[in-house]
């Protein structure tokens, strides 16, 4: 613990006198104690106080992909204004360049914990619409189940909105049409292959080569809630271990707050373009390609409702 | 040439917040002065300041900042503005009400916005402080555009999405009356439908007390002597801030819209003493030379003038050069225009003047009076002859003229005649 002198913890609460009283807390603690724990709620407090008053209920549960123009109205000089009071609060400097690719409070909140850590700073958030979600993936309509997506260093987050038009729920079921939960299983997988061709490449210089990408496994999945026509399903992976030829991601899907699909592994193989383009090894062999992918062999246990 | 009209009129003053108690007050003779709170420290001779009401401006942190519950101000859009930002804010309302304007009828590129301020000093220089202690990339992102001369027309014109010409004018107390005539040109040359003319101050301690230093300023410790134009007695002017807003439009807008107005602009005139920085040329020369170029333009025989508002800031040098500027172009002296001056009641608003002062003359055509020039014990002998005023007049003018002269000797006069 490190003393913060009176007058230094004075002008950190005239400096944060806007913003809630947990956001001074939270700063002065960091103080103490250098705990990087505590700057999501920096971040977030600071944030929130330049925030308009109407749209500050949004960050209340915010989830890392709210994004700041966009859906919090900050523009350029507001930025600016949270720049300089962060910087004054966790008395660091930030520069122009590294301010450009923050575009969500995942982004922000990332960032700062790298500054502070001492850690190389994260690559920004990319958003992808439905055009460029289909120019990247090998995989394609009527199959892709992504409407659009984010990617960032530390996972992938999705939206697939199901629309009742999709030609499988004509049979699945009878006069009952619901999401099959292995279809389900299949857009993480996908949003998984989204992040190996658009996020950080497994190893520094290579790239993924989109062709090579294929389904081996999965463990733990566990379907929890019926999905049908109008529900909006918002998806999301983490990276887990990745190491040539094997991804593994961690994955979850939502209905609003609603759990609905988590698998605690799915795991997809790959190579990078360097190599000769050549139909993948045993690996892919004895799974079923994303493409196609009818998950079944594999250690699948989908526990219930589809 | 097509004629112009005064339409509108919004103003936030030392002697009242709105039209009608600016002209109670300037009936009444009522004044705006006081022993200004952050004047009376020892150290400071300077004690008496006109400050605006109903505004706490004082931090340098504009969200620190209170201001009459009827105005509601953004974050966004004071976090980029002045002291005087808000009063202008709050005068631009008041005259987009009083002139009946809808935003299709002035966010569009025929109507235009002229401004004049002395920017913030006060802001500059927390500003400045700041960057000298913090480091160059902690000043404020808008430290600029709410202190530097400019700011005025800057936030203005974005907040009130003005399209047509805008630009600010820096001549000193000449700027909105500079404002003003340049405004008539452009309504008159049909580049314009309508135009705003706007000054504003901050009249807090660091637009004010640097005048100290050319000893331009009244030490007179009671309110009441400080400001005292044409007095024998007077000894410099008395600082105040606050806004006018002036709607100025064409006859073709006018009779388009039914709008009521106040009177007509008839014509204006400038010249420079090209004397000296910051005295008034002994004789008025350039401030006689801008009233007869004002009178010709206008096609008004100088027997036709009924009420001048003069410049006269309550300094020795000035008014005297006024009084005699005067005297040159009124030769008769049984025929000279009632003339007074609301410095006595409002004190010196600097970039401010020329359109506050415009303002009083569009209401005392429009209400018939003529405010009298308060606070004379005992008259300048050199200014005998003229028709200083001291008491309100209740005739009606027809024709009134507004003087105002800036450093750098530049003279403005501006005709206002009642709209027939």
């Amino acid at each position: 613990m490190k003393p913060v002198a009176p007058e230094e913890e004075a002008a950190l609460r005239e400096s944060l006198k806007r913003c809630s009283p947990s956001t001074f807390e939270a700063a002065i603690q960091f103080r103490k104690t250098g705990n990087p724990e505590h700057l999501p709620a920096v971040v977030i407090g600071v944030i929130e106080r330049f925030v308009e008053p109407d749209l500050r209920v949004k960050l209340k549960d915010a989830d890392d992909d709210l994004r700041l123009i966009e859906d919090l109205g900050i523009d350029s000089l507001t930025m600016m204004e949270i720049v300089i009071l962060v910087e004054d609060v966790l008395q660091m400097s930030i520069n122009n360049d590294e301010l450009r690719n923050l575009r969500t409070v995942g982004d922000v909140k990332t960032f700062i914990d790298c500054k502070v850590r001492g850690l190389p700073l994260p690559m920004p958030t990319k958003f992808l619409p439905i055009e460029q979600i289909a120019a990247t993936m090998p995989i394609q309509p009527p199959f892709l189940f992504l409407n659009e997506a984010s990617v960032s260093s530390s996972g992938a987050n999705a939206k697939y909105k199901i629309s009742g038009q999709e030609f499988f729920l004509q049979g699945h079921f009878k006069d009952n049409p619901v999401m099959p939960a292995s279809i389900m299983l299949e857009a993480l997988g996908q949003l998984a292959v989204l992040y190996l061709l658009e996020g950080l490449t497994p190893e520094p210089g290579k790239v993924v080569n989109p062709q090579m990408i294929f389904f081996t496994g999965c463990e733990g999945v566990r379907a929890h809630r019926v999905c049908k026509p109008g529900d909006i399903l918002t998806l999301s992976i983490k990276p887990k271990r990745m190491k040539m030829p094997l991804a593994t991601f961690e994955g979850a899907i939502r209905v609003g707050q609603e759990k609905a699909v988590i698998a605690e592994e799915i795991t997809l193989t790959f190579g990078f373009s360097e190599v000769v383009v050549q139909p993948a090894p045993a690996a892919a062999g004895s799974g079923e390609g994303v493409n196609g992918s009818a998950p079944s062999s594999t250690p699948l246990r989908v526990a219930a409702s589809a | 040439m097509p004629r112009v009209f005064v339409t509108g009129i919004g103003l936030i003053t030392s002697i009242g917040n709105d039209a009608a108690s600016v002209t109670s007050s300037l009936r009444e003779l009522r004044h705006g002065f006081e022993l200004y709170p952050p004047f009376q420290p020892d150290d400071i001779p300077v004690k008496v300041a006109a400050p605006v009401k109903g505004f706490q401006t004082d931090s340098t942190d504009p969200e620190d900042w209170t201001f009459p519950e009827r105005y509601r101000i953004r974050r966004e859009v004071i976090r980029g503005m002045a002291p005087h930002g808000v009063y202008a804010w709050c005068a631009m309302q008041q005259a987009i009400e009083d002139a009946k304007l809808a935003e299709a009828d002035y966010s569009n590129a025929h109507t235009g916005l002229y401004a004049a301020s002395g920017g913030s000093p006060h802001l500059m220089g927390h500003m400045l402080q700041r960057m000298h202690t913090l480091g160059v990339m902690r000043c404020s992102p808008l430290g600029i555009v709410a202190s530097i001369s400019g700011t005025l027309n800057f936030n203005l014109v974005a907040h009130f999405r003005i399209k047509g010409a805008s630009c600010g004018f820096s001549s000193a107390c000449a700027s909105s009356s500079h404002a003003l005539g340049y405004a008539y040109d452009d309504l008159t040359l049909g580049r314009q439908k309508r135009m705003f003319v706007v000054g504003a101050e901050d009249g807090n301690v660091d637009s004010i007390l640097p005048f100290a230093g050319m000893r331009a300023l009244s030490l007179q410790k009671d309110p009441v002597l400080a400001s005292r134009p044409f007095d024998a007695a007077r000894d410099g002017f008395v600082g105040t801030g606050g806004a006018a807003v002036l709607v100025l439009e064409t006859e073709d807008e006018v009779a388009r819209r039914g709008a009521k107005v106040y009177c007509e602009v008839a014509g204006w005139g400038q010249a420079s003493d090209g004397h000296n920085v910051a005295i008034s040329h002994p004789d008025g020369e350039g401030l006689r030379q801008a009233i007869e170029h004002a009178l010709r333009s206008s096609g008004t025989p100088a027997e036709a003038v009924d009420y001048i508002n003069a410049h006269a800031t309550s300094t020795p040098i000035g008014d005297i050069s006024e009084a005699r500027a005067l005297k040159a172009v009124f030769k008769t002296p049984e025929k000279r225009p009632a003339v007074s001056s609301t410095k006595a009641l409002t004190g010196h608003g600097l970039s401010l003047a020329g359109a506050m002062e415009s303002a009083f003359c569009a209401l005392s055509i429009r209400d018939g009076f003529m405010p009298g020039s308060a606070h004379i014990s005992r008259l300048d002998p050199e200014c005998e002859g003229l028709n200083i005023i001291r008491s309100t007049q209740a005739a009606a003018p027809n024709v009134v003229l507004n003087n105002s002269s800036g450093f750098g000797g530049a003279n403005v006069s501006l005709v206002f005649r009642r709209a027939t």
